[in-house]
Parts: C-alpha cells; structure tokens; sequence
C-alpha cells in the first residue's frame, strides 16, 4: 500500500534528509574529494531511496540504509568505470627506502594527537581509486574484508594486499607532513 | 595453518608452535581488523602483546588506525545542497 505522495515527502524530508551532511561526507571521500561528483552522487542515492520509502522499514537506521543505497549506487558506477584499465598503477609507484617511515621517526604515535584532519583527508582523497575505496570502506565505514571483497567484486586477499598498500602510503604521506610542518626531524 | 608443533626460530618448543615476531607483524592489520580466525587471532595476540620488540608496531599501527577510523564519521555540507535535492524530489512528485 502506498503513502499519500505529501505525507511521504514529509516523512522522507523528516527522517532521510536529515542524514544529507553524512551521505555527502560519505560521496567527497568515495569519490576523491571530487564536488561535483559528490553531489550527483547524493543525488542519486536520495532519489533511489525516495522511490523506495515503501520499503524503508520505520524505527529501523535510516542512516545506515540510506548510507548502503550510497555505496551501492558509487560501487556500480565505479565497477563499470573499472571495465576499463586504470590509467595509474599503485606499483608503478617506487617504494621509499624502509627507514624512512613514521614508526621510525614517531613510534609512539604522537604525531596523530598533532594531524590536521584535513591533511589526512587530503592523503586518502589522493590515493589511486581502487586503494582508497578499499581504505574508505574498510577503515572509514568498518566494513568487514569479505563486504569490500563482495561490493568491490574482488578476492579478499586482493582486498588485503591492497589496504595493506594504501595503508603504508597513508604513512608515507603523513611522515611527509609530519616534517614539513616541523612535527619530526 | 601449517607447521604447528614444530621448533619455532628462537629455539623454544611447545605443542603449539608460537609464531615468530616476522608472522606475528605479517598479520597485524588482520589481527587489528578482526579478521583472523579465534585460534589465529590468540595466537598473533599472545606474541604481539608479550614480544618487546613487536608491541611498539602494534601498538603504533593501533593507534593510526583508531584515528583514520575516527575521521570515518564526519560529516561535510555543501552550499545549496539540500535545495536542490528538494527540487528534485518536487520534480518527482510532479
């Protein structure tokens, strides 16, 4: 049975737009920090989710379902976008020498107390595609290996070797910082 | 998992092998993630939290974790943004 299409838009405004803030944090950091992107991606979503209120249970999180209509609605396109070879190799990239690296410099992780936000947000916005949707979905949304492996259409072990890569990189890119602003020597 | 019960490295014997610090560290994302299984996860826990060498890169990778983590749950807004879905959404509903 369907709602009368004023109450449906009101409840839809009451209880899903109110996650708008969330689902765009969510679209920025998928997409590489990319606006425009961003915001057709939300609008997507929302209009996925707003032909599918019916379905929407009430009293369960809104926010999460809203949030997975999100990540699907990227993953589609970032899957048919995939179809076609991507055009920067993370292993091209040469490694640093291993003594370079922030454990060496700041084992006691001081320098996290000391990090913009912003800066980090930055270093995970830059990595190649397929590492930064694994690290936003895994380390930003908590998603299990296996859900990365399933939504991403990978094998788990792919999807390990390549939080593990990205991770490292995240840690190269914050010791750059970390120098730069004269946090390390 | 292969080759339990045999010598580990550092000459210790037991009934089940103890991993040495190089698997131990080989598996610190996993075990951080929570994806090793329970025999595995007691295992790297046992050597990580007991190993002087090992524990300050755990505990390193820990904290770098709980604080990208945490940058998971914040929010961004964007000028105009909830106007113009509204006028999607009235274009919807005709």
């Amino acid at each position: 049975m369907s709602i009368p299409a004023e109450q449906r838009q009101r409840e839809f405004e009451g209880e899903a737009l109110i996650h708008l803030d969330a689902l765009y944090g969510l679209a920025l950091r998928l997409s590489g920090g990319d606006e425009p992107r961003a915001e057709d991606l939300v609008q997507e979503a929302v209009l996925k989710a707003y032909r599918a209120w019916d379905r929407f249970e009430a009293g369960t999180n809104c926010r999460a379902w809203l949030m997975t209509i999100l990540r699907n609605t990227f993953i589609n396109q970032f899957r048919q976008q995939k179809a076609r070879p991507s055009p920067v190799e993370f292993d091209q990239v040469a490694e640093r020498p291993s003594s370079d690296t922030l454990y060496d410099a700041d084992p006691e992780g001081r320098i996290f107390d000391r990090m913009i936000d912003d800066e980090v947000i930055a270093a995970i916005d830059a990595l190649p595609d397929e590492f930064r949707v694994a690290v936003v979905l895994s380390d930003l949304e908590g998603l299990s290996y296996q859900e990365v492996a399933a939504l991403m259409g990978i094998p788990v072990g792919t999807v390990k070797s390549r939080l593990f890569r990205a991770r490292k990189r995240l840690q190269e890119r914050l010791y750059d910082y970390a120098v730069e602003m004269g946090y390390l020597k | 998992m292969s080759g339990r019960g045999t010598d580990s490295p550092d000459g210790s014997r037991s009934g089940e092998r103890e991993l040495t610090c190089e698997e131990s560290l080989a598996r610190v994302y996993e075990y951080l993630d929570g994806e090793l299984d329970i025999g595995e996860h007691e295992a790297v826990k046992h050597h990580l939290e007991k190993c002087r060498k090992c524990y300050p890169h755990y505990d390193f990778e820990r904290l770098f974790l709980d604080y990208v983590h945490e940058l998971g749950a914040e929010e961004e807004s964007r000028p105009g943004l909830r106007e113009r879905v509204l006028e999607m959404l009235a274009a919807e509903a005709g």
